[in-house]
């Protein structure tokens, strides 16, 4: 209005107003497109007026009284400072940093850990073999009736060999291999999972899955099919077992932040170690597909034993090359 | 005594404002952070929106059909669960913390530090959600088939993922809280005309005040007025609450009147330019005592420091 009185607050406004309507206009091509979008000039300008506005803020709310005022300069800040402190992440950029560095040093400073989730997995394995010798009727009470496909100790060493070696019931063994993968998956998901409740279900769970195993490997021990079953475990298997362990190893870091968390609060310790552990998850859920693609593939592919063998345990040691090797830093 | 009456007086502080959310430029950024219905609505649409997804491809498997039929049903289950994590974690990366539901619904997730969204909050907050949303629907799902002992643990799973975050007083899921972040409204600025200049040099002076006069509000009341007189002031007004507020501003020019001692008559006409003009003096005087430090909260303010400064 004309002639109107002009308080200091107003004033103060009327000052800055232009700048504030200049900054809100950058803010809105920013968040429309992206702040890659914004000239040199407009990005130049949203630093500086992001910080005027900020500053505009923190004395508004010291000098003036008018809200709407307040208000404004709130969103608008707010707006400014999302676009801002955007993330400026690239997919190659990510990608590369977590396959060339984070990953593998995340793996080597929880060895520990994944050492004791092996030894959960192997525990259980020889349990399970052991169990399976005293008496084969353990077989039926840690396999899931899903996961055996008909394979039991009632089943004849025949079809065992002939589901190995894939001669007919190629179908059977298609969705056998996804359900598996959906199985194993699961078991990660949940070791990882748990793990926050103190580190006994994590453990637990893997020792579990280790009995289902050793129990399945006696079976086929004790029909003459060792070395067989071995080999058509090994392609996918020492990928998907050691992705099950390291997801164990995981859980049990999130569980000895929450046991032991030192100096620090539980919750920020388990922020803290949950930088690891949630890498060392996606470490095991690649791995996880990884098994699942050589189980679809390369078990059909490959019938000879031995070649199973050798494919098997020589990804495993690519694995063990990329955590040890790799993303070390020269001294 | 005036502390009673000052807690039926002012509502409370909203619950829903972020209060120590501080940038590296150390404002404070009062944040609004999101409802529980406005997520779920978010967390349905994303939902929808990579079951599409899956169909779409599945149905491009099967008409290649190189699975066969039931390979197209293993895909299907497998491409739901390899299309979703990467769906969230790109989006909320890639456009700062929105997905497309959450997009649509006008929400956003921030880190709780400051700083920008990283990307290890991002993972983590959505691998979470695998054992937070997508686990208990599961299970809510395989419900009917599971014994007793089973379906308890499952139950008891839900309920505490549906618990959980009523206790966060900043709506946080157990994922937000690892991951240090919270989802929140996206901020809408609007920017309303500043009520003091409404007022011209002639009113002012028509409806003059004493310093003594205004000394009776504070803060809080001078806000409250304004938030009146904006809405007065907003375009499109139906007529009842046009009517309406011809009301309030009747009652509130007598209260006003009556608390400050104003004793001149005003026409009923006059009343809009009696507040307007009033409302420019109180801010005026407000901002002026603020400026030499003293600084007033709302009417009882004084009342009280007198109090605890007699005793």
């Amino acid at each position: 209005m004309e002639n109107a009185i002009l308080i200091r607050s107003a004033r103060f406004r009327e000052e800055r107003e232009a700048d504030w309507a200049r900054l809100e206009q950058i803010v809105a091509v920013a968040e429309k497109r992206g702040i890659h979008s914004l000239s040199y000039d407009d990005a130049r300008d949203l630093a500086t007026l992001y910080r005027q506005a900020a500053n505009s803020l923190s004395v508004a709310r010291e000098i003036s009284l008018d809200k709407a005022l307040l208000r404004y300069l709130e969103a608008l800040t707010a707006r400014a400072y999302l676009a801002v402190y955007a993330p400026q992440e690239r997919l190659g950029g990510l990608v590369s940093r977590f396959f060339l560095k984070s990953a593998p040093q995340a793996m080597r400073r929880s060895a520990i850990f994944i050492l004791l989730g092996f030894l959960a997995m192997g525990l259980g394995a020889l349990a399970g073999y052991l169990l399976y010798f005293e008496d084969p009727a353990w077989y039926n009470v840690f396999m899931p009736a899903g996961l055996a496909g008909g394979r039991g100790p009632e089943a004849s060493t025949e079809f065992l060999r002939r589901v190995i070696y894939q001669e007919g019931g190629h179908d059977g063994l298609g969705a056998f291999a996804t359900f598996l993968f959906s199985h194993n998956t699961r078991i990660a998901i949940f070791v990882f999972g748990l793990g926050v409740f103190a580190c006994a279900p994590a453990f637990l769970l893997t020792f579990y899955n280790g009995l289902i195993f050793g129990a399945f490997y006696a079976l086929h021990v004790e029909r003459g099919l060792g070395w067989d079953i071995a080999g058509w475990l090994s392609i996918h298997g020492v990928t998907e077992l050691s992705a099950i362990c390291i997801a164990c190893g995981g859980g049990l870091k999130l569980g000895s932040a929450v046991l032991f968390p030192g100096q620090r609060l539980r919750g920020e310790a388990l922020r803290q170690e949950g930088k690891d552990a949630v890498k060392l998850a996606l470490v095991a859920g690649l791995m996880l597909f990884a098994a699942a693609v050589l189980e679809g593939f390369g078990r059909q592919l490959v019938q000879d034993m031995n070649t199973r063998l050798i494919i098997g345990w020589g990804i495993g040691g690519l694995w063990l090359a990329w955590f040890v090797f790799v993303g070390r830093e020269r001294t | 005594m005036s502390n009673q009456r000052r807690r039926h007086q002012r509502p409370k502080p909203s619950l829903r404002l972020l209060e120590d959310f501080i940038p590296p430029e150390g404002v404070p950024i009062p944040f609004e952070t999101a409802g529980l219905g406005v997520r779920l609505g978010a967390q349905l649409l994303d939902i929808i929106i990579t079951i599409l997804f899956a169909i779409a491809l599945t149905v491009v498997i099967a008409v290649t059909n190189i699975f066969g039929l039931e390979g197209s049903f293993a895909a299907w289950a497998l491409l739901f669960f390899i299309i979703r994590i990467p769906y969230y974690i790109m989006t909320e990366l890639f456009w700062n913390g929105e997905t497309l539901g959450k997009r649509f619904l006008k929400i956003k997730v921030i880190s709780a530090d400051g700083r920008s969204l990283s990307p290890h909050a991002v993972v983590v907050r959505n691998l979470t959600k695998e054992a937070e949303v997508f686990l208990p629907l599961t299970l809510m799902i395989a419900l009917p088939g599971m014994d007793f002992w089973t379906s308890l643990l499952a139950l008891g799973w839900i309920a505490a993922v549906l618990i959980a975050p009523f206790f966060s007083k900043k709506r946080q899921r157990l994922g937000d809280l690892i991951a240090g972040t919270y989802v929140i409204h996206k901020p809408v600025s609007e920017l309303l005309p500043d009520l003091s200049r409404a007022t011209s040099v002639q009113t002012a002076e028509r409806f003059a005040f004493m310093p003594h006069q205004l000394d009776h509000y504070g803060a809080y009341e001078l806000q409250t007025l304004e938030s009146l007189l904006q809405r007065d002031s907003a375009p499109h007004m139906t007529y009842d609450l046009k009517r309406r507020n011809e009301e309030t501003i009747e009652a509130i020019v007598t209260r006003i009147r009556r608390k400050i001692d104003y004793s001149d008559p005003i026409d009923r006409l006059d009343h809009r330019d009696f507040l307007k003009a009033f409302y420019a003096a109180q801010r005026a005087h407000l901002e002026q005592r603020q400026l030499f430090g003293d600084k007033r909260e709302d009417k009882y303010d004084v009342a009280e420091r007198r109090q605890t400064a007699g005793r």
